[in-house]
């Protein structure tokens, strides 16, 4: 044991181990620890610490406004379907309508036209009919002036309206 | 010619027994690294921004590299805590170390004076890289021991610290079960020397090299007149900076590892436990 004893203290004068050296430099130590964990590792750290959430916030902020941007296309996507939708259906509506118009439209002009034909042949019957009466009377007169020249008899007014009668009978046969 | 061309200790700079013999050249060496320190973590952090100015994102980037790493080997649970201590050392390792390949450490001080300004071999140099003074690599790793004593205690309790250590593992019973616990009974208390010797391991396995590449470095210097003693240590100022980060990484990581070790709950005991 004190063979080991003096060893270490061989060692020790031989290295210059004295507790004030040690105790200086432990103390000196210390400084530096105190002086790098104020000054430099805790706002290093911290600073990075600050650096990297604000990284993972914009990574978030990224991943959010691209799923707005999807949400959005997807909005705007359904908006123009919609859009699209609704158009085909006032087309189809417009075009359903024009063709109701049209039909209605067309029914009137036929019917216009059936109304008019009507009222012309009416009108042609009458003027039919009117020509009938006044060729009959003027045949019936050319026949009771044929007959009286003929005859050199003056025909009354029975002879007449009998001649008359046989020839507008005759004429309608 | 003596073996070692720099002293195994460091220079006091005011007469042994005085109140002020712990000022010694790696103390002030240690005191510029602690001033070097305070002004390059002053410059980064002053006015910070999202978008960061230089000084800024160096220290940025060395931190969350470190922040990483550590993260990676003690877990994220213990990082935290652990993170501040882990990032120290290294970087008052690695700052300690380079400054000692600044030219003038170790060159400028006292010795036999030749002339005005001028002496034939440097006895007592005016500055003295702090990782090759072994007050501070064993200050260093005592202030870690204790770290390390102190979360683990906390992380898994005392009882819990000895079942880790003591505790057989594997879950045998019986006759096999018993030679197991004897076993590990023995791996324990191996494992208990392992540990109070690694303040001692890592404070001489720093110093050591340090001090080393101190000693190639001034033997060097020393070689071939005014041409040779440029020329010469050249290659190996390139071989210390490479040593100077390594030992650094080493120190760190293994401090890291040893937390690792101590603060991983069992969770096949646990689940054990729980059957």
């Amino acid at each position: 044991m004190d063979q080991i004893k003096g060893i270490a203290y061989q060692i020790a004068g031989d290295f210059g181990l004295a507790w004030a050296k040690f105790f200086a430099q432990v103390i000196i130590f210390i400084a530096v620890y105190t002086i790098l964990k104020k000054y430099a590792f805790g706002p290093i750290l911290a600073m990075l610490e600050q650096r990297r959430q604000r990284i993972a916030d914009g990574e978030a902020k990224l991943e959010k406004i691209a799923k707005d941007a999807a949400d959005a296309a997807k909005n705007a996507q359904a908006i123009v379907d919609k859009a699209e939708a609704d158009a085909a259906r006032r087309i189809k509506e417009a075009d359903d309508a024009a063709k109701a118009l049209q039909e209605r439209r067309q029914q009137d002009a036929v019917a216009s036209a059936n109304t008019i034909i009507a009222k012309a042949r009416e009108a042609a019957e009458l003027e039919k009919e009117q020509f009938m009466s006044q060729l009959k009377r003027e045949f019936g007169r050319m026949v009771a002036d044929a007959t009286s020249r003929v005859t050199g008899k003056v025909l009354n007014t029975d002879d007449q309206t009998r001649i008359n009668q046989e020839t507008a009978a005759q004429v309608s046969a | 010619m003596p073996l070692l061309a720099v002293h195994g200790y460091a220079s006091e700079f005011f007469k042994a027994g005085s109140t002020l013999s712990f000022v010694t050249n790696s103390v002030l060496v240690a005191l510029v690294v602690l001033g070097l320190v305070l002004w390059f973590s002053r410059k980064a952090t002053k006015n910070m921004t999202l978008i960061p100015h230089k000084a800024q994102n160096f220290f940025e980037f060395i931190v969350e590299f470190l922040y990483n790493q550590v993260e990676g080997i003690v877990g994220p649970k213990v990082a935290p805590r652990t993170f501040p201590l882990l990032a120290t050392i290294f970087i008052y390792i690695l700052v300690s170390n380079w400054f000692g390949l600044l030219p003038g450490i170790g060159t400028i001080g006292w010795g036999e004076g030749t002339g005005f300004l001028s002496v034939k071999e440097v006895h007592d140099p005016l500055l003295r890289p702090p990782t090759a003074d072994l007050n501070m690599t064993f200050g260093l790793s005592v202030s870690m021991f204790l770290v390390w004593l102190y979360v683990t205690i906390s992380e898994v309790g005392v009882w819990g610290f000895i079942v880790h250590t003591f505790g057989p593992k594997g879950g045998l019973k019986g006759l096999m079960g018993a030679i197991v616990a004897l076993v590990f009974l023995f791996v324990g208390v191996v494992e208990v020397f392992s540990i109070l010797f690694r303040p001692i391991t890592l404070s001489f396995r720093l110093f050591g090299n340090i001090l080393a590449g101190e000693n190639v470095l001034h033997t060097m210097s020393g070689m071939g007149g005014f041409i040779g003693s440029i020329l010469a240590p050249f290659p190996f100022y390139f071989m210390e900076l490479l040593v100077g980060i390594l030992q650094a990484i080493v120190f760190t990581l293994l401090c890291a590892v040893y937390i690792q070790l101590s603060t991983t709950h069992d969770d096949h005991g646990h689940e054990e436990a729980h059957h």
